[in-house]
C-alpha cells in the first residue's frame, strides 16, 4: 500500500450517489461525501438520518449498496471489513464492538496480533508491550491486562478509540465518540484528533451534538432521512442554521404548545438501587406530567426505567396511586396500569414475522380472544384498524408483516400496542430513534396529548432538544445517580448538556 | 489451574478469579473429594489397575474427542454429530486396512490411520462449511449429518455387517488400543497407549488453542463474532476450522477405539456426542463459547470419568444410573448459573 503520499487538502476520500436500502425503507438516498487529508469532517444529522450507514459502507459492512467509492485516487468497491482495514481505514463504531471477554491490550491489538517465534504463534509480551505503546501515545488511563467486560461503557469506548487507530491507518471515522464520554475524556479525546489531523490523517467526525462542532471540525455536511441537505466551512454557520438544516424546519413547528397541568402525584419511587448501575433514585411522578430523564449512554438512565417497570430487579420501594407495587414484573406492572416503550425496538419491542394486528393486540390477547383461549381474527384486525386509523401507521393494512414497515411506523405499532391497554403512566424510552422527522413531529405530538389526557409520562432520551422541549421537570442522571432536577420549560440544551457530563458543579 | 488464555498477569493489581475458575476449582474440588471418598471406602478404587487400565483408558478416546469439541464450543458452536463422525472413521479405518492386506502391516497401519484422518477433517469441514459459510444453525446442522453420517457408515458396511481387520494385522493394530508402555521401567507400573495418544493430542490442542494466534481468534470469535468480524478477522474460516479440527479428534479417537475390538460396526457410539459435550460443559467452558478451554475440559471429563468408575464399585444399579449422570451435569452447571448471579438477574439487562 504505498501510493504516492497525499499532501494535506489533497482529496483521500469520494463518495458519490451512494444509495443503500433496508427492506422497504431506503437508509441513503443518493448520498455524495468527500474528504481531505488532515481534515475534520463533520457528519450531522439526527437519528436516523443515515449517518451510520454511509460509515458502515465505507467500513465494508454492506455488500449491497449502490454507488461510486474512491479512496486515495482509487476506484474501490467494499464489501468485506478486512479490505477497507487494508486501505488505512480506522473505525470507531457507535456500538461498541469490543471483545468483553478479551483483555485491553488484546482488544487493542485485536487482528494484527505480533507474531512468534514459531510459526502460527503470537508473542504476548510483545502484544501487551505494543499496546501500551498505543495507551501511553494516547494517554489513555487504562490497564492493559484488565478484562474488557469489567469496564464501564466510558471505558469500553476508549478502548474501542484505541483500536482503531493504529501505525498504518490514513483515514479514521469517528462515529459519535462522545455519546457516553464525561468531561475530562471529552477534552482529552478532542487532543488526540487534533494530533491525528496534524500527522494528516482524514478524519470524519459524527456527532449530534452541534455545540461541541466548532472546537474541532473543518466542514460540515448535514444528513435528513438519508438525503445531503448541504455542506458548509464551520467558519461560514452558525449551529442554530445547522439544526435548522438537520430538522428541516424551525423547532417551534415540531413541537406544540404546552397543554397540560400536572395534577396529583400517581407514582412514588424511593431508594431505588442496584449495585453497579444505580443508586438511591427516589422521584415522583404527577398526573398529567412529562417526567424527562437526561444523561449520557450509559448513564443508568434505561436501567432505572426497566427497575421500575420490573423488567430488572432492584431493591427500593414504589408507590403507584396509593398503594404499594411489591414484587414489580412487567406482567404486575401492566396489570395496574404501567407500560413500557423499550430502547431496543428490534430486540424487546417488535415481534418480527408477525403481522402488524398481532404486535399491536398482543398486549390485549385475553380481550381479543374467546371463552377456552381462541383467537378472534376479527376482533384482532377490528382493534388494529382502531389503532393504525389514531396512530396514522401507513400502509393501513394489518395483515402486512412488521418488518415490511419503516422504523417509525414501527414505533407506532409498538406506541398503539400500550395504548390499547390504555395505561395510567407510560415510560417512553428513546421513543423517537431511528424513525424520521415527520413521524418524531407526530410522536412529540401524541405524547403532548397523552400527558394532556391526564397520563404520567417518563421520557428518556439522548435527543436533549425533545427533553428541554416536552418535559414539565428533568431530571439528571450521572454514574447511576440523580445529580439535579430541573425545570423542563425554560432551560437552555447546552445548559443540560453541560449538567450531564458534570461540568460546573465540582 | 490457571486455564486462562493469558498470559500471567504481572505483579501489581489485584488478582480476581473469573466465573470459569471459579466453575473449574469447584468441579476439581468435587473430583478430589469423590476420589478420597471411594478411596477410603472401596478397595478397588486407588489401585494402579483400575485408576489406569480401566478409568483413564476408557477417559482417554472420550477425551481426545473432547479436545476437538472445546475448539468448537469455545468458538460458540456446537458438534452433535461426533459419535456418527467417529463411527464413519471407525469403519473407514477398517475398510482402509483390508483393502491394504498383502502390504508390510505397519505401512498399510500408517496408510489407514491417514486416510481415516482425512476422512474426518473432510466430515468436520463439511459441517464447518455448512454452518459458517451457508449460515445453518449449529444444532440443526450437526444433528442433520449425524444422521447422514450414521446413514454413510451403515452403507460402508453394506447394511450394518460387522466388519474385522484382516487376521494378518490383528495383533499389531489391536496395540493401538491394548499395547502398554512400561514406566520408570517398572512392569508392575506400565501406561496404556491411548493415555500416551490422548496425552499427546491434549498437548498439541493446548498449544495451538493458547499459544497460536488461530487460537487466540477462537476466543475472539466465540467472545463476539461481529467485533472479531469488524476487525478484519476471517471469522468464517475460524468458524469452519474448529469443526474441522473437531472430525480430527475424531478420527484419532476412532482408530484407537476400533484397535479394542478389531471390529467397526455401524451402530457403534451411539449417544457418545452427549458425553463429550456434557464433558467440556461441566469443565465450564459455556455454550455461548468465549471463554473456558482445554484444562477445564480435562477436569470435566475427569469428574465425569470418576463418576462412571465408581457406579458400579458403589453397587448403583443400571437402571439408576443414568439419573444420576443426568444430575450431575444438571447440579455442576445450575451452581455455575447460580455463581455466576444469574438466579437473581435472569431477565435480560
Amino acid at each position: 500500500m504505498s501510493d504516492a503520499e497525499m499532501k494535506p487538502g489533497d482529496t483521500i476520500l469520494r463518495m458519490e450517489g451512494i444509495e443503500k436500502d433496508f427492506g422497504a425503507v431506503r437508509a441513503l438516498d443518493h448520498v455524495d461525501f468527500d474528504l481531505c487529508a488532515g481534515e475534520i469532517h463533520a457528519l450531522v444529522g439526527e437519528n436516523g438520518a443515515g449517518k451510520s450507514t454511509l460509515m458502515n459502507v465505507l467500513a465494508g459492512r454492506f455488500a449491497d449498496y449502490r454507488g461510486r467509492l474512491a479512496v486515495f485516487g482509487r476506484q474501490v468497491r467494499l464489501t468485506n471489513p478486512r479490505q477497507a482495514l487494508g486501505l488505512g481505514i480506522g473505525v470507531i463504531y457507535q456500538e461498541l464492538s469490543v471483545l468483553g471477554n478479551l483483555t485491553v491490550a488484546e482488544n487493542i491489538m485485536l487482528g494484527h496480533e505480533p507474531a512468534g517465534r514459531l510459526p502460527g504463534t503470537l508473542d504476548r509480551r510483545a502484544l501487551a508491550a505494543q499496546a501500551q505503546a498505543v495507551l501511553t501515545e494516547l494517554e489513555f488511563d487504562l490497564r492493559p491486562d484488565a478484562r474488557v467486560a469489567g469496564l464501564s461503557h466510558a471505558r469500553q469506548c476508549l478502548v474501542e478509540i484505541a483500536h482503531a487507530i493504529r501505525k498504518d491507518v490514513r483515514l479514521l471515522v469517528f462515529d459519535e465518540p462522545t455519546a457516553s464520554l464525561g468531561g475530562d475524556d471529552v477534552g482529552r479525546l478532542f487532543e488526540v484528533i487534533r494530533r491525528l489531523k496534524a500527522r494528516g490523517i482524514g478524519i470524519i467526525y459524527i456527532s449530534h451534538r452541534l455545540a461541541e462542532l466548532p472546537q474541532i471540525a473543518d466542514r460540515v455536511t448535514v444528513l435528513r432521512d438519508g438525503k445531503v441537505v448541504g455542506t458548509r466551512r464551520i467558519a461560514d454557520c452558525k449551529v442554530s442554521a445547522l439544526s435548522q438544516m438537520m430538522l428541516g424546519r424551525k423547532l417551534t413547528d415540531m413541537f406544540p404548545p404546552k397543554r397540560n397541568t400536572p395534577g396529583e402525584v400517581i407514582l412514588k419511587v424511593r431508594g431505588l438501587t442496584r449495585p453497579g448501575a444505580f443508586h438511591d433514585i427516589s422521584f415522583d411522578l404527577r398526573e398529567g406530567e412529562i417526567l424527562g430523564i437526561a444523561g449520557l449512554v450509559g448513564s443508568g438512565r434505561t436501567e432505572i426505567a426497566r427497575a421500575v417497570f420490573g423488567a430488572d430487579r432492584a431493591a427500593g420501594r414504589c408507590e403507584f396511586l396509593g398503594r404499594p407495587l411489591p414484587r414489580r414484573s412487567p406482567k404486575r406492572c401492566m396489570a395496574r396500569g404501567i407500560g413500557m416503550i423499550q430502547e431496543d425496538r428490534k430486540r424487546d419491542g417488535t415481534i418480527t414475522d408477525s403481522s402488524v394486528g398481532l404486535n399491536i393486540g398482543i398486549s390485549v390477547l385475553d380481550r381479543l380472544s374467546g371463552a377456552v383461549g381462541l383467537l378472534r381474527p376479527r376482533r384482532i384486525r377490528n382493534n388494529a384498524r382502531r389503532m393504525i386509523d389514531r396512530m396514522g401507521i401507513r400502509p393501513t393494512d394489518p395483515a402486512r408483516l412488521i418488518q415490511t414497515l419503516s422504523g417509525g411506523n414501527q414505533q407506532k405499532v409498538v406506541l398503539g400496542r400500550w395504548l390499547c391497554r390504555d395505561p395510567k403512566v407510560l415510560i417512553l424510552d428513546e421513543p423517537t430513534q431511528g424513525i424520521d422527522i415527520g413521524t418524531k413531529a407526530q410522536i412529540y405530538r401524541l405524547i403532548m396529548d397523552l400527558a394532556a389526557a391526564g397520563k404520567g409520562i417518563i421520557l428518556i432520551s439522548s435527543e436533549f432538544f425533545e427533553i428541554v422541549n416536552l418535559a414539565d421537570r428533568i431530571l439528571m442522571v450521572r454514574d447511576g445517580r440523580i445529580v439535579r432536577e430541573m425545570p423542563g420549560p425554560g432551560t437552555d440544551v447546552d445548559a443540560l448538556f453541560a449538567a450531564c457530563i458534570g461540568e460546573g458543579d465540582e | 489451574m490457571t486455564a486462562n488464555p493469558q498470559p500471567p498477569t504481572p505483579a501489581g493489581g489485584r488478582w480476581k478469579p473469573s466465573f470459569q475458575l471459579i466453575q473449574a476449582g469447584t468441579v476439581l474440588l468435587l473430583l478430589l473429594v469423590l476420589c478420597a471418598v471411594s478411596a477410603s471406602q472401596t478397595e478397588t478404587f486407588l489401585t494402579w489397575q483400575n485408576l489406569v487400565y480401566n478409568l483413564l483408558t476408557n477417559a482417554a478416546y472420550l477425551g481426545i474427542m473432547a479436545c476437538g469439541m472445546t475448539f468448537v464450543m469455545v468458538a460458540g458452536g456446537f458438534d452433535l454429530s461426533v459419535g456418527s463422525t467417529t463411527t464413519v472413521c471407525s469403519v473407514v479405518t477398517v475398510l482402509a486396512l483390508q483393502a491394504l492386506t498383502g502390504q508390510p502391516v505397519w505401512v498399510s497401519i500408517v496408510v489407514a490411520v491417514l486416510v481415516t484422518a482425512a476422512a474426518g477433517t473432510l466430515l468436520g469441514a463439511l459441517n464447518g462449511a455448512t454452518i459458517s459459510y451457508i449460515g445453518v444453525n449449529p444444532f440443526v446442522a450437526t444433528l442433520s449429518t449425524m444422521l447422514v453420517f450414521r446413514g454413510i457408515a451403515l452403507i460402508l458396511t453394506h447394511g450394518g455387517q460387522t466388519e474385522s481387520v484382516p487376521l494378518a494385522m490383528k495383533n499389531t493394530f489391536s496395540q493401538l488400543y491394548w499395547g502398554k508402555v512400561p514406566l520408570f521401567g517398572s512392569e508392575a507400573y506400565q501406561v496404556t497407549v491411548p493415555i500416551l495418544v490422548f496425552a499427546g493430542v491434549f498437548l498439541i490442542c493446548l498449544y495451538v488453542l493458547r499459544f497460536t494466534r488461530f487460537g487466540h481468534y477462537v476466543y475472539a470469535v466465540g467472545g463476539n463474532e461481529n467485533a472479531s468480524w469488524l476487525a478484519g478477522i476471517n471469522t468464517s474460516l475460524v468458524k469452519a476450522a474448529t469443526y474441522a479440527i473437531c472430525g480430527l479428534t475424531c478420527a484419532v479417537a476412532a482408530v484407537i477405539y476400533t484397535g479394542m475390538s478389531n471390529t467397526a460396526q455401524a451402530a457403534s457410539y451411539r449417544g457418545l456426542e452427549l458425553v463429550v459435550i456434557a464433558s467440556v460443559i461441566v469443565g465450564g467452558t459455556p455454550l455461548g463459547g468465549g471463554s473456558g478451554g482445554l484444562l477445564f475440559t480435562l477436569v470435566g471429563l475427569l469428574l465425569l470419568s470418576v463418576i462412571e468408575n465408581l457406579l458400579p464399585q458403589f453397587g448403583v444399579q443400571e437402571e439408576y444410573r443414568n439419573i444420576v449422570r443426568g444430575l450431575i451435569i444438571l447440579v455442576v452447571v445450575a451452581v455455575d448459573v447460580l455463581a455466576r448471579g444469574g438466579g437473581r438477574k435472569a431477565r435480560r439487562t
